[in-house]
């Protein structure tokens, strides 16, 4: 079976003033249809950039992006949007809801922005908050929530366009523990509900035990690969 | 996205900055309002003088004479084409024309009952008569067919005068006949009362001979018609056979006949015969034509055309184009103080949109990555810079109302200054629908323009570095 994302000789080079930083140092990867991918390491090892590539927000300076047989470098940056719509959904450290709407109209923001009729998304909306179990929280803004229920929207959010693929930066980076494990729980039990493939940043090693898979990196590369249970299956050394 | 979507967010987000937003709608009322205002003015002048020179009769109307051409500076330049029955189809045939008629003037004594006056005739033809812009007050026109039957202007019955009372007047001193002169104005006939009577005319002719002609009047114009107030209209073929008679015969353009009159006459006949027959027109040829026109443009283009032609032409509308080419200056010159303001206005929509962005640089981000397309960010915020164009015009419209309301209620003694009473007052300011719909419309599309390089920034912007800024 063709892997859902592969990554080929990843490279990304950032100009700052006079120096240049490599951010990823040839990465390959391949992820499966369903597989829950966490990649772990240091700050600045470059797992935020390998991220972005992935999704389409950031073009490599050299490789190539494989998403579900499409080759992302080909993508204009008109069409990324609604690519990203079609096949990514978002969660992040800081949540990133908009201030403005209420947890439901941020929960169905991709469905507006798809053009869903109203009471089509109300509906799937309700559906899905209930579900996070967040049913009394559905007209509150997003300062009138804790850090979890505004994770929780935001993973409403990202679900509820039933992608096939969700990209999660260090999602529980601003959670304490007894939530960290309420949310993990969420999203492992839903992404494997449907079949949805996660690949999730982070630098907890208690939250990388969720995953299928784990990947080290350091300094842009890829170190080891670790498989559910701790074997290590492809050591790297430089 | 749906437009309604991107309406309600648009809305949702001028509302969340509410001050700001309030502040650049009104520097968008301020501009609007000074545009409307000021074009309305322009327009209140424009209408003011185009119902001030239609007051003197039609603008769809053009009058021809026979006669002398003249230059610019009134010297005489050669005899004007003559108006004979060719001159007639010519016209006709010209694009614009709706109506021709040729036509004759003959005035003489009439009697009216006990009452005696002069009579000024003006021969047309029957059936053209209601294209004329002629306005009834009762009876009817003249139609097709008609023979002795006239139509009377406003004011004729005033020319009537008791037949005795000024056999009296004759025999009076000064003094008394002032007197009576003032009674008898009292007692001015009115031309209604003539309708449906018989107004007798006595022609002679040059051989001395006499012919009693009976009119019956059939029709009264309206007070509006003033241009024709003194005048009665008739069929121009009878006016045409009377006209032959007082000339002395049928054929009195015919050489030899002119020549037998000059005998009777002493030779007067001549001098007039002969000194037209040199000059070319005939005395066969009518004294005038008059041309109805489809417009006031068609009207204006005609006219010169007839004058190029060799015509000796008339129309009201010559003089409009000096006219309007003043009132069009000095509405431009009014509508450009307007767009200043309403220039300024757009510069504060441009900067109202750049610090939103600013602000929303995240949130526009957020979107970006959750997968708003270009043309919905783009989108956002044109509508969002149109809505404050919108609102701004809207309520600038409202409030130029009322400014118009105040300017007409002050103003409106110096404009109406000099009219007669009871004439449709005229208004200094003037805001028609198209205007306001024009201001509604402009207001927008500065906004939209305003919001041009604003949304442009946004649709620019880099999602990821928008989000970043952890
Ligand atoms: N836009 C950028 N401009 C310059 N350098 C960048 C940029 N983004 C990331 N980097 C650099 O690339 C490296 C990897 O960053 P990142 O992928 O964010 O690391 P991580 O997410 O693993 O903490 C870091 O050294 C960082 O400073
Ligand atoms: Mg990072």
């Amino acid at each position: 079976m063709t892997p859902i994302i592969e990554v080929k000789n990843l490279i990304k080079k950032y100009r700052v003033g006079t120096e240049i930083i490599t951010a990823l140092n040839g990465v390959n990867l391949q992820i499966a249809k369903g597989e829950f991918i966490a990649i772990v390491g240091t700050s600045g090892s470059g797992k935020s950039t390998l991220l972005n590539m992935m999704s389409g927000l950031e073009r490599p300076t050299k490789g190539e992006i494989w998403i579900n047989n499409t080759l992302l470098n080909k993508v204009k940056e008109k069409d990324m949007a609604t690519f990203r719509r079609n096949y990514m959904g978002f969660v992040f450290q800081s949540f990133n809801l908009l201030p403005s709407l209420t947890a439901l109209e941020n929960a169905v923001l991709p469905l507006i922005l798809q053009g869903t009729g109203k009471k089509e998304r109300s509906k799937r909306g309700r559906e899905i908050l209930k579900m996070l179990g967040l049913e009394k929280r559905i007209l509150n803004k997003p300062t009138q929530m804790s850090g979890g229920q505004q994770q929780r929207v935001s993973i409403a959010r990202a679900l509820i366009n039933n992608p096939k693929i969700i990209f999660a930066d260090e999602p529980t980076g601003n959670l304490d523990t007894k939530t960290t494990k309420e949310i993990m729980d969420l999203l492992t039990t839903t992404t494997k509900e449907k079949g949805q493939t996660l690949v999730m940043v982070t630098h907890d090693r208690d939250v990388a035990r969720y995953a299928d898979r784990i990947i080290h990196m350091v300094d842009g590369m890829i170190i080891n690969e670790e498989e559910k249970g701790g074997a290590v299956v492809n050591e790297k050394v430089n | 996205m749906y437009k309604m979507d991107i309406l309600k967010m648009a809305y949702k987000n001028l509302w969340r900055r509410k001050v700001r937003t309030f502040l650049t709608v009104l520097g968008v009322l301020i501009g609007t309002t000074s545009i409307v205002v000021m074009l309305s003015l322009g327009i209140g002048l424009n209408e003011a003088q185009r119902r001030n020179m239609e007051r003197w009769g039609s603008l769809n109307q053009i009058e021809i004479y026979s006669g002398v051409n003249f230059d610019d500076k009134g010297n005489p330049i050669g005899q004007a084409n003559p108006l004979n029955d060719e001159a007639v189809k010519e016209i006709k045939a010209m694009p614009g024309v709706v109506a021709v008629s040729p036509g004759f003037n003959m005035g003489g004594r009439a009697l009216w009952g006990r009452k005696e006056g002069h009579l000024q005739l003006v021969g047309i033809e029957p059936a053209q008569m209601p294209q004329f812009e002629f306005e009834l007050a009762k009876g009817r026109f003249l139609e097709d067919g008609d023979r002795f039957n006239i139509v009377l202007g406003w004011e004729v019955g005033r020319n009537f005068r008791d037949r005795r009372q000024l056999e009296m007047m004759r025999n009076m001193s000064r003094q008394s006949r002032i007197m009576m002169r003032q009674q008898m104005r009292e007692q001015e006939p009115e031309t209604l009362e003539m309708l449906n009577q018989r107004v007798t005319m006595e022609v002679h002719n040059r051989n001395g001979q006499k012919k009693i002609y009976n009119f019956t009047v059939v029709g009264v114009l309206s007070q509006e018609n003033r241009d024709k107030s003194w005048q009665a209209y008739a069929p121009i073929d009878e006016i045409k056979r009377i006209r032959e008679y007082v000339m002395g015969g049928r054929n009195n353009n015919d050489p030899r006949m002119a020549r037998e009159m000059a005998v009777k006459e002493g030779g007067r006949a001549t001098r007039v015969s002969s000194g037209r027959q040199v000059n070319g027109p005939s005395p066969n040829d009518y004294e005038f034509i008059w041309v109805r026109t489809e417009n006031v443009d068609a009207t204006k283009k005609i006219s010169k055309a007839l004058r190029d032609k060799g015509y000796r032409a008339h129309s009201l509308a010559d003089n409009l184009e000096g006219i309007e080419k003043t009132s069009k200056t000095i509405q431009a010159i009014l509508g450009g103080i307007g767009s200043i303001t309403l220039l300024v206005a757009a510069l504060g929509i441009i900067n109202t949109m750049i610090m939103s962005i600013y602000e929303r640089t995240r949130e526009i981000g957020i979107m970006k990555v959750i997968g708003a397309s270009f043309f919905d960010v783009r989108m956002l915020f044109l509508t969002e810079a149109g809505l404050i164009g919108l609102l701004g015009g809207f309520f600038g419209l409202g409030l130029s109302y009322g400014a118009s309301k105040v300017i007409n209620h002050f103003g409106s003694d110096f404009i109406n200054r000099g009219m007669p009473p009871g004439e449709a007052a005229n208004s200094l300011s003037v805001i028609p629908p198209w205007l306001a719909l024009f201001a509604l419309g402009f207001s927008i599309l500065i906004g939209v323009i305003a919001g041009l390089y604003p949304a442009n920034r946004a649709v620019r912007l880099s999602p990821i570095s928008a989000i970043r800024n952890e």
